[in-house]
């Protein structure tokens, strides 16, 4: 079964911005070996750091929190960001599973 | 992303039609995509690639290109028939496993004593509602007044229609009579062994919620294999 995100997560997104938040989307758009979760999956971060969803079983999410905070800081407007469990930050970000995956960074503007 | 390009994924949403969204991962645009609508400039340059991801349901970054499509398909339709007890238990999961759930019981003192919030309830006999619906065989059916003269109309129908998981509450002898009586209406062995009776996979339960998550648990591994298929 394809399961499609819930609606809550974008319909938060969208309640954030109204009440003047920054906000960043987060999603899994590649992953490869045994990575838990599934293509599509999502996150949003405001500007202090405060998310829902999730894009990893916990594996990913700080560092993820982190890029969007500095995306959203620099007025980037996306980023591509890559997991591996090869690397030197393994041990931070690596994914216990062995899997790696490639998470879109992007502003909601 | 815009944000009203995110308004309006949430609209399709909850239109419940098949699209899917674009994103090029090199420059960060994003668009809504259906079939038969225009692509913009920046995705046409994949019009066949992106057409062949969409009908295939598949989300992921093409190969060979920088453009990702996340598909966003019709929600699997589960009729439950019977407002029952355990029917407020299914509802909720199922809706956190984004099912879109209809519940149809012709008998207006149960719908009205259990509490249901935010669901689609009928109040009608199965056969008179089936004739207004349209399904196809994305759909599920589970039953659980084990009252034969509202479940069977309903079990009847979804064995015609070839709905892809059909359950049946009810103990084995329960079931055994059920199963006679189909077969005197015509229906063939195979086609009554589709018929999941007792319904649920055995996880000792006997509370309302403990049998609804049975019931959920044998959907959900009906669905996947459904859906890989």
């Amino acid at each position: 079964m394809t399961k499609s995100l819930k609606n809550t997560i974008l319909e938060e997104a969208i309640s954030w911005i109204k009440s003047g938040q920054q906000v960043a989307l987060a999603t899994v758009v590649e992953t490869w070996g045994s990575s838990p979760f599934q293509i599509g999956s999502k996150m949003i971060i405001n500007e202090k750091g405060n998310f829902l969803g999730s894009v990893s079983g916990g594996c990913v999410e700080t560092s993820v929190i982190t890029e969007c905070l500095e995306l959203i800081k620099n007025k980037n407007s996306f980023k591509k960001i890559d997991f591996k469990v090869s690397d030197e930050n393994a041990w931070d970000v690596g994914l216990a599973c062995g899997g790696e995956m490639t998470v879109f960074i992007e502003q909601i503007n | 992303m815009k944000i009203e390009t995110l308004k309006e994924i949430i609209k399709k949403k909850l239109s419940n039609e098949q699209f899917a969204v674009l994103t090029n991962l090199n420059n960060g645009s994003s668009e809504i995509f259906k079939l038969g609508t225009p692509i913009s400039k920046n995705f046409i340059n994949y019009k066949n690639e992106i057409q062949s991801y969409y009908n295939l349901k598949k989300s992921g970054i093409i190969d060979g290109t920088e453009i990702f499509i996340q598909n966003y398909i019709k929600p699997v339709e589960v009729i439950i028939v019977g407002a029952v007890h355990i029917t407020q238990y299914l509802i909720q999961y199922l809706k956190d496993l984004n099912f879109n759930v209809i519940v149809v019981d012709p008998r207006e003192y149960f719908i009205t004593k259990q509490k249901f919030q935010n669901i689609k309830i009928i109040n009608e006999w199965p056969e008179e509602f089936f004739k207004k619906i349209e399904t196809s065989s994305n759909t599920a059916l589970i039953t659980l007044t084990h009252d034969p003269k509202i479940d069977e109309p309903a079990l009847k129908y979804a064995l015609e229609k070839k709905f892809f998981y059909i359950g049946a509450l009810g103990s084995k002898k329960t079931h055994e009579n059920r199963c006679k009586r189909l077969k005197e209406e015509g229906f063939n062995d195979e086609e009554i062994a589709s018929i999941h009776g007792p319904i649920g996979i055995k996880i000792g339960g006997k509370s309302a919620p403990e049998i609804a998550l049975s019931i959920v648990a044998q959907l959900i591994f009906e669905t996947n294999k459904y859906k890989t298929i």
